[in-house]
């Protein structure tokens, strides 16, 4: 789990966007451990929305994660 | 029997109303009539002008309650209503939108249930600079007490605009309009003082919706509601926290009436259906006949059709031609019948449907978002529907996992069955092609059989065909 969790994270922070599907980050993660299963990788990039590292990003239709630090400045906050 | 998944919290209503009745009825007919809200809004004010009741009107009513709220009673803006309204004659005068929807805005651990909202003109109408819709999670067949309408109705007065839809396209509540910082508590007080959880947004599970079924209607083939509850809670993670390509939908309809357009609306619609024979009661078909019962249980008595005729009025109509009248009695085919419902719903008294009973599932509809609409397709023609529901479970998930794998982000599974072609998806999933899955299974070559397929196999040599064949 903790090896996921930092595959996560460093796709997350790599990545070009700031906001990515979780299908993407599922390949990301897949490419270095292959034997990691959607639904692990659902698991820890759900601890990881827990512990406030990861958000979720909607639009209402769909759903993307991003880095907490890197996703702030994008919200349309008045 | 209803058996709650988890205990059932005893609400003491009495103790989670946040107003009055008399502190909510505070305006007169007389002050509604002379209430200019703050904007000048003409071209809205149109809508009130038709036959029948207007959204205006009640928005009206709720921006003169919110004037003479005490500013202690509401913690947002007061002038939400008010400038909702006025955004909305700015829109209609741009001929454009003044929203801008999405955002990291959530509640805690949850992916689906709020979706952020802000003007793009604040600074005109800042009672709307965040105007944030919440889905409530529906009960099944949206039966509600009273008292728990008013206690989230009060809730909402309080902390967001005082505005909902009943209800939204999926079943949800829809609580139109609050602020970022009222989220949490509105989470809090929703699910621990009013054991209600959020419904689904983005890409989850959306809240699985279903008809009336048993509690009312001698039709329902399975019940829907026991049904669409044990979905709704066995699938809290897929609910909740987001790893789908895209939205998914459940629907149940106890029969192919269809009531919640399953058909038409539900990646997988459950449609309950028969295997054996529609009953008939010849007597009551007599009955009907004769003009002793009404047809169609009364329903269209209200202009003269003349005398029932079952020839014309059932017979002539039925789709697959399988009834006839033999001696006096009526004969149905039943195995041509394709259950279109249309000699039940005529004849209530007279046919029911058979007591061998079961689902349908159909799967890929959708609405034109990124493609156009379709219309959702059999994918298993027939099969129990009795808790716990494990036959149908484990078809639910190797949908999702062929389409989890397969699917690109934002494709709808009807869309990724189109893209891929129905027999490799039946392949995949694991199911037998079956004639009920097209139109016309007689004409329509839908699978191409392959050689291990057919007993005996075939040889096939595409040289000695071409000698005889030109292209």
């Amino acid at each position: 789990m903790e090896e996921i969790k930092k595959a996560i994270l460093e796709f997350a922070s790599a990545s070009k966007k700031t906001r990515f599907y979780f299908k993407d980050m599922e390949k990301a993660v897949q490419e270095k451990i292959p034997t990691a299963k959607a639904r692990e990788i659902k698991k820890a990039a759900s601890e990881l929305i827990n512990e406030g590292t990861l958000i979720y990003f909607s639009t209402g239709s769909t759903t993307m994660y991003g880095l907490k630090d890197r996703c702030a400045s994008d919200e349309p906050q008045q | 029997m209803f058996e709650p998944k988890r205990p059932q919290k005893e609400l003491k209503y009495e103790e989670l109303r946040i107003y009055t009745d008399e502190e909510l009825k505070n305006f007169t007919e007389e002050e509604l009539k002379e209430f200019k809200i703050k904007h000048e809004i003409p071209a809205v004010e149109e809508l009130e002008k038709g036959p029948w009741p207007s959204f205006v009107a009640d928005a009206k009513q709720e921006a003169l309650r919110r004037r003479k709220l005490a500013d202690d009673r509401m913690m947002i803006d007061r002038y939400v209503v008010e400038d909702l309204l006025g955004q909305l004659e700015l829109s209609f005068k741009d001929g454009e939108t003044h929203w801008k929807h999405g955002g990291i805005v959530g509640v805690f651990g949850y992916g689906g249930g709020v979706i952020g909202r802000y003007s793009d003109v604040p600074e005109k109408f800042p009672g709307i600079a965040h105007f944030h819709t919440i889905r409530v999670n529906q009960p099944a067949s949206k039966f509600y007490k009273s008292d728990f309408l008013r206690a989230l109705a009060d809730l909402w007065e309080y902390r967001g605009s005082g505005l909902f839809n009943m209800h939204g396209s999926t079943g949800d509540i829809i609580l139109l309009g609050t602020t970022t910082e009222q989220l949490e508590p509105i989470f809090y007080d929703m699910t621990h003082e009013l054991d209600q959880d959020l419904g689904g947004s983005g890409s989850n599970l959306r809240t699985p919706s279903c008809c009336i079924g048993k509690a009312r209607c001698e039709w329902a083939c399975y019940d829907t509601q026991e049904m669409c509850y044990e979905m709704t809670m066995h699938y809290q993670d897929e609910l909740h926290r987001p790893a789908f390509p895209y939205k998914f939908k459940f629907k149940f309809d106890g029969c192919p009436n269809c009531c919640v357009a399953s058909i038409a609306r539900a990646d997988i619609a459950f449609i309950g259906t028969w295997r054996d024979e529609i009953r008939i009661d010849q007597e009551a078909v007599k009955a009907y006949i004769a003009g002793d019962i009404v047809p169609r249980g009364g329903s269209h008595k209200g202009r003269e059709w003349g005398k029932f005729d079952i020839q014309k009025e059932v017979i002539d109509l039925c789709p697959s031609q399988c009834m006839r009248m033999e001696d006096g009695k009526l004969v149905i085919d039943n195995k041509e019948c394709v259950r279109c419902m249309h000699c039940i719903n005529v004849m209530p008294q007279a046919l029911r449907p058979g007591k061998d009973t079961g689902v349908s599932i159909l799967v890929g509809a959708k609405a034109p978002i990124l493609e156009g609409a379709q219309i959702a397709q059999v994918i298993v023609p027939f099969m129990k529907a009795e808790p716990p529901y494990d036959n149908v479970k484990e078809v639910i998930e190797r949908i999702w996992e062929f389409w989890m794998e397969e699917g690109k982000n934002r494709e709808r599974v009807g869309e990724l069955i189109q893209r891929v072609g129905l027999p490799k998806f039946l392949e995949v999933i694991g199911l037998p092609p079956a004639p009920q899955m097209i139109k016309a299974p007689r004409a329509n070559p839908y699978i191409f059989w392959k050689e291990e397929d057919v007993p005996g196999g075939f040889e096939r040599d595409i040289k000695d065909f071409r000698a005889r064949h030109k292209r």
